[in-house]
């Protein structure tokens, strides 16, 4: 999985996914948003657009990277919600709390 | 081969406790992909008993797993301990009367790469077969070496796992409990040797309890909370009601799975047999429903998060009454992989209870349909039937 990281302001990171995000990937993204988290970074937005599969392990570090950057006082929002991600959170309900935007822009929007 | 050969492999053979295992996707993944990087109809992970061949993985050979050693190519490969390319069986002594060569199978080419135990003892055969007649190059016999070493690691990490898994199994119910008026059966696929998903049953006083759980991700790790989940819910239903039980195990586990970036989505139900009121909590599991007897399907509906959220809400129970002939049935998002959209999966749910006689064979179509899709993550599936009045 490829993962681009910008800053398009002071606090911020988009992390555009390309790819798969399973069992095998998840750490790599987990590791991205602890870097983003540990720059200083807490407002974290996931683009998703080019994920063709999540899996349970790919939600597991959304959910991670959520409680991550709020309790530094941030938060995390994804974009570019697929058919396939959006079942996975809404048979948890877990869409109740990870909150999905329609694009980068709207997700950055009131940070 | 010395007998001396015969009894380090037997015993080899032994202490990998491998023989007549079920099939695991493990070893079928990369018996598919030996079949298809050689463009052949048949391919297989044998091993070589006293008195057969019994196959762990096989492609092409219908849902036959073993058959007499006498008629075994790869016996061959395993008592020498080499590679061997048989290219006209029919005209091969050690061959031609085999029943798969001058049978209607009509096998034509052969080829085998032993496989070692960890002790390095040769115990069977990684092979690819074909009817027609061809060639294979030495460049080819490295790839099929290499990929009978990815079979070997296999073999040797399964002796480990293979007894977690087995620990796993145990803990799962191993009995049906006795519900007077009711029929219950449950089925957990793990979809490599251990699983994140497990279901647990047990009486609760005169009340019948049953919790299944899917702990986010798969393998050892999952494996290790979910056996978690399962011994806080037991100890916490023993004198408490459902709604307080889920909520004080939550609570006990959420900062483990806070530690371990994890969660669990979780459906527990207790049901009194004689009201037939069943009281139920459903943390984000999903896929859960009561098929009537004349097969209209009542899905649960609930907002309830799953445990390790990242907001604490309690959590709620909700009431339902089973009417005579009424199925409940709950599956494990493992089965949603299988399907394309959650409508499906539960029409596909519905369907099969109103079409099933007994739970027994709703569990068994259930368990059939995740081996033949292949599933990727752990399929779980618990069905309580009242009977009919």
């Amino acid at each position: 999985m490829q993962i681009d990281v910008t800053e398009p302001r002071t606090g911020a990171s988009v992390l555009t996914l390309e790819g798969r995000l399973n069992m095998v990937s998840a750490p790599q993204l987990k590791t991205a948003i602890t870097e983003a988290v540990e720059a200083g970074r807490t407002h974290v937005v996931v683009d998703l657009a080019d994920v063709g599969f999540m899996d349970s392990s790919g939600l597991g570090v959304l959910i991670a990277g959520l409680k991550r950057t709020r309790q530094d006082g941030g938060d995390l929002r994804i974009t570019g919600v697929t058919q396939q991600v959006a079942t996975v959170l809404q048979l948890t309900n877990l869409d109740r709390v990870l909150h999905s935007y329609s694009d980068v822009g709207e997700a950055l929007d009131g940070w | 081969m010395t007998d001396a050969g015969e009894v380090r492999r037997h015993e080899a053979l032994a202490s990998l406790a491998i023989l007549d295992t079920p099939r695991e996707e493990r070893f079928e993944r990369l018996v598919r992909l030996t079949q298809k990087m050689f463009d052949v109809p048949m391919a297989m992970v044998s091993l070589i008993d006293d008195d057969r061949q019994w196959n762990k993985a096989v492609v092409g050979l219908g849902d036959d797993v073993e058959f007499p050693r006498s008629e075994s190519m790869c016996a061959h490969v395993a008592q020498d301990d080499a590679v061997m390319v048989v290219t006209d069986p029919e005209n091969d002594a050690r061959f031609r009367d085999f029943a798969s060569v001058k049978g209607e199978l009509g096998v034509r080419f052969y080829a085998g790469q032993p496989l070692h135990a960890p002790g390095g003892v040769a115990v069977g055969s990684l092979c690819i077969v074909d009817t027609e007649h061809r060639m294979i190059s030495e460049r080819q016999l490295d790839v099929l070496r290499e990929l009978a070493d990815f079979v070997e690691t296999e073999l040797a990490r399964g002796d480990e796992l293979d007894r977690a898994g087995e620990l796993q199994r145990n803990l799962l119910p191993r009995t049906v409990p006795h519900l007077p008026g009711y029929d219950v059966a449950g089925i957990c696929l793990p979809a490599s040797a251990v699983g994140g998903d497990f279901f647990d049953w047990h009486s609760v006083g005169d009340d019948f309890q049953v919790v299944l759980a899917d702990v986010m991700g798969k393998g050892v790790p999952a494996a290790l909370i979910g056996a978690g989940v399962r011994s806080l819910m037991r100890g916490a239903s023993r004198f408490n009601d459902l709604e307080t039980a889920v909520n004080r195990a939550a609570y006990a586990i959420e900062s483990d799975l806070t530690e371990t970036s994890t969660f669990v989505t979780l459906f527990a139900a207790r049901l009194d047999p004689v009201t037939h009121v069943m009281t139920y909590v459903d943390a984000g599991h999903g896929i859960a429903g009561i098929v009537t007897a004349s097969g209209e399907a009542r899905q649960f509906e609930s907002d309830g998060l799953p445990l390790g959220a990242p907001a604490w809400e309690p959590w709620r129970a909700d009431h339902v009454v089973l009417e005579p002939g009424d199925t409940f049935i709950a599956l494990s998002d493992g089965m949603l992989d299988l399907f394309d959209t959650i409508e499906e999966a539960r029409e596909a749910a519905r369907a099969t209870v109103a079409a099933c006689s007994t739970v027994q064979e709703i569990v068994d179509i259930v368990a059939e349909y995740s081996r033949i899709h292949h599933a990727t993550d752990d399929v779980t599936c618990v069905v309580i039937r009242r009977d009919q009045a």
